[in-house]
């Protein structure tokens, strides 16, 4: 009696797990891409947010008056061309016409002028890319004019994330400021000029674009729907892929890409992220917060010390070992191909622990020293394994760093707080330009200036700081890339960081599908091609 | 009878109120919601003035009166990730977390207590042995492993069931359900197995126990020697007696398994609570977390109540 219904149980689980086979086979529609993230945008505000993926996601909706192209430099966009303006410092933007938002309005420089003043109010977080205009004034429909307070010759290339919403439609729906407390309409909707509209939300777990036909650039792509999820988890995204559910996902851990590789049907794609890993050093500390032997000094101050700890580290057999020869070692703060790269100064500290002792020795500290590495865990790709690596190479020339890792949620705060004698950073270059990391890394911490905010030791150099606005108004690319060099030079003698490498940056699709992958991370639907 | 409830539902508003203060003394620990609410380039001026208006600059007692005054008026706050009220956001996860628990509560109960009876009866039978021990390893394994072996083996291997989210869902009023179409049920049999493998395995043992012991009590002994037929006596006399601590037991369980659904939920992108709640931690979204615990709480007791009053129902001893 019990025996058989037992077995009706068994057998009633096997007809429903036939049944379930037999309904996936019928799968989904070919014509719709699904891709997914680890991250979802929080926001459908352009402005209201400074982050990679609400950025990412949105440049498939709204359009900035310039954008990036595949390989990164600016091209036109709700802008068809812009030059100096004469007589006073800043850009004229001419404007692109007939060219209507997803709601029909049509686009002109009042729409311009409402981004701006929107994306500059305090409550939008995106406000400090518009710190040097002065003014903004319309010309007439097509034609606006940035007024800023030097000469600013990177201005249109740090505006490609600016996004032009419709002042009519933000006004109508009371979202003339990005919310700053609760949500507001532009929050959950959109009305861009770009390529995709937004079909469905529900944060955090589903969101479907499809094409705006009413599209004014000639659409490549042959997408008609696009379903984005967010998943969280690496390994899930992973089997999400494997098993068909979605067609691409970025990014991907670098232990899986191998076995991505070796099943039919997919392919990974492979580049550099422009962020550069970098050590960074309490410069202006009096003393080690983490030794057991320098309780009463801080040698980080001496340059020698810092250059000892530059030779101490075996780029290449971290390459090896952790990375699967996958990453480029960095010299400066920026990867080789951003503008401002200085190609005078490309060679970076060699390995040499030879070297590192000598100059320990020099520095007064022959047996070396203990002191503090702080990581992060979950930030950068191997950040934990990578300082682990890095403390045993220390170790190994007499800087005994005592390791601390902890998730990054709170690691900017410790940071912030001087709680550090050494520490690990990525940083990627907003602007794709060299002067990015100067100011925001190298000059020294000036908040009222906004400047050096990302400085956490507060390395400080006179020169350094003298030369960063002449890097910032020098119109001349000579005469600025001389500039950029010496800072670079001055940076590299002085060991002011340690650069590392560039991250590596790694995807996986189905085989059948075309795309673009760009170094800031950012996937763009309109260069999608599903064969 | 009423006055229980009531005498209950006053003592949960102080669990709920120890609940809310525990985590909010824990949560300056969590980390800095304002670096995680803004881009690298904003910069430290207006980064302070964000914690300023927030009131992450108060001290820890005014902001927790202050959360603790707005949920006793009903108001729960503003996400600091996506600004989206969080009542709102946590009643909309509410679903399909539920469905998931009661899903993999009654794959434990149906598959547990038959497996449970049978294996009382047939104490050394191959069969038990081989049931006492797949569930020994099932029970060792951790949640996730699992999770990530049923993903791989019927969603990648075999392409049988999706590996991740809820598939088509059905919206009745506010409630967004898996359970009215086929897609929907294919998604949650992996997530439901996953979270039902620990209670099962417990369902059954205790069902075990409890079944061998009531199986050697005088009554039952009487009852076979009077000739009460086979069944009869195994699943109305010898199971009946059984439930009162199995039903606690499940009962507490229940609560936990709402509870800590999180790991499953994460495992297979399950758009419940749990995962709200992770991606909370992420960006150090305080007012979310917040109210998620005290919610959490609530549904403990809750289901301690209703345990409680099940037993009265199940047991005519506890009514006198």
């Amino acid at each position: 009696m019990k025996k058989r219904s037992l077995r009706h149980s068994a057998l009633l689980s096997s007809v429903l797990v036939s049944l379930a086979a037999g309904v996936s086979a019928t799968g989904a529609s070919a014509e719709t891409f699904r891709w997914a993230s680890n991250t979802d945008p929080q926001t459908m505000d352009p402005h209201a947010v400074n982050s990679a993926p609400v950025l990412s996601f949105l440049n498939n909706v709204y359009e900035g008056l310039v954008r990036r192209g595949e390989a990164m430099a600016i091209e036109p966009s709700l802008a068809t061309s812009w030059e100096p303006l004469v007589g006073q410092n800043g850009w004229r933007f001419h404007l692109r016409e007939n060219v209507t938002f997803q709601n029909g309005a049509a686009f002109t420089a009042e729409d311009v002028l409402f981004s701006y003043q929107r994306a500059s109010s305090e409550a939008a977080d995106v406000r400090s890319w518009f710190a040097p205009v002065a003014d903004v004034t319309v010309v007439d429909d097509y034609t606006i004019d940035f007024v800023t307070t030097a000469p600013n010759p990177l201005f249109p290339d740090s505006i490609a994330n600016f996004m032009i919403l419709d002042k009519g439609w933000a006004e109508k729906n009371n979202a003339v400021l990005p919310a700053s407390d609760a949500e507001n309409f532009a929050t959950m909707n959109v009305n861009g000029t770009g390529p995709f509209v937004l079909s469905s939300r529900d944060p955090g777990v589903k969101t479907v674009l499809k094409p705006y036909s009413g599209w004014w650039d000639t659409a490549t792509h042959n997408v008609t729907e696009a379903v984005f999820t967010p998943i969280g988890n690496p390994a899930t995204g992973i089997a999400a892929l494997l098993s068909g559910e979605i067609d691409f996902i970025q990014p991907i851990p670098l232990q899986d890409a191998k076995q991505v590789e070796s099943r039919k049907g997919f392919k990974i794609l492979e580049g550099e992220e422009t962020r550069v890993i970098m050590f960074g050093f309490g410069h202006e500390h009096e003393k080690l917060l983490y030794s057991s032997d320098v309780k009463d000094a801080n040698p980080f101050k001496d340059p020698r010390v810092r250059l000892a700890a530059s030779h101490a580290i075996n780029m290449a057999s971290i390459d090896r070992v952790l990375f699967r020869g996958k990453i480029e070692a960095a010299s400066q703060l920026v990867p080789a191909g951003i503008s401002g790269y200085s190609e005078k100064n490309a060679a970076r500290h060699e390995y040499d622990p030879k070297r590192a002792k000598e100059l320990l020795a020099e520095a007064g500290y022959p047996n070396g020293f203990s002191f503090g590495l702080k990581c992060t865990n979950d930030r950068y790709i191997n950040d934990e394994a990578l300082c682990r690596a890095a403390a045993s190479m220390l170790s190994a020339v007499g800087l005994k760093a005592k390791l601390s890792t902890g998730p990054v949620r709170d690691y900017w705060t410790q940071l912030r707080a001087d709680d550090f004698d050494m520490y690990l950073l990525g940083w990627s270059p907003g602007t794709f330009d060299m002067e990015h990391p100067i100011r925001f890394l190298l000059h020294s911490q000036d908040d009222a200036k906004k400047l050096g905010s990302w400085n956490f030791g507060n390395y400080s150099n006179a020169r350094v700081d003298e030369l960063l606005p002449l890097i910032q108004q020098e119109i001349n690319p000579t005469n600025r890339q001389n500039l950029i060099d010496e800072v670079v030079s001055i940076t590299q003698k002085d060991a002011a960081y340690i650069p590392l490498y560039t991250q590596p940056l790694i995807w996986a699709t189905k085989e059948n599908v075309d795309m673009t992958q760009r170094a800031d991370n950012f996937f763009l639907l309109r260069w999608v091609t599903v064969n | 009878m009423f006055y229980f409830i009531y005498k209950r539902l006053i003592q949960s508003v102080f669990v709920m109120l120890a609940v809310a203060f525990l985590a909010f003394s824990l949560f300056r620990f969590v980390g800095d919601p304002i670096t995680q609410m803004t881009g690298v380039e904003t910069s430290v001026v207006d980064q302070e003035r964000l914690r300023e208006e927030l009131g992450l600059n108060d001290p820890f007692i005014s902001q927790f009166g202050r959360f603790t005054v707005d949920m006793l008026q009903g108001d729960f706050g503003y996400s600091f990730r996506t600004r989206q009220p969080v009542a709102e956001m946590i009643a909309s996860r509410i679903p399909a977390t539920l469905e998931l628990g009661v899903v993999a509560l009654l794959i434990s109960l149906v598959v547990g207590i038959p497996a449970g009876v049978y294996t009382a009866l047939r104490p050394r039978g191959v069969i038990t042995q081989t049931i006492l021990i797949t569930t020994l390893i099932g029970i060792s394994i951790p949640t996730f492993v699992i999770g990530i072996m049923l993903i791989f083996l019927f969603g990648v291997q075999l392409g049988w069931l999706p590996t991740f989210g809820r598939g088509e869902t059905v919206n009745i009023g506010f409630w967004e359900s898996s359970f009215f179409s086929i897609d929907g049920w294919r998604a949650l049999i992996l997530p439901a197995v996953t979270l039902g493998v620990y209670q099962l395995t417990l369902t059954m043992r205790l069902v075990r126990a409890q079944m061998m012991d009531v199986m050697r009590s005088d009554y039952i002994r009487f009852a076979t020697a009077r000739g009460v037929p086979m069944r009869q006596l195994y699943f109305r006399h010898a199971l009946a007696n059984t439930m009162v601590p199995v039903i606690t037991i499940i009962g507490l369980q229940f609560g936990g398994v709402i509870a800590f659904s999180i790991v499953t939920e994460s495992v297979f992108q399950w758009p419940g609570m749990g995962l709200l709640f992770l991606e909370s931690i992420r960006f150090v979204d305080i007012p979310v977390m917040g109210v998620y615990l005290v919610v959490i709480a609530f549904f403990f007791v809750v289901v301690n109540l209703l345990v409680d009053l099940l037993y009265v129902a199940i047991d005519p001893r506890l009514r006198v």
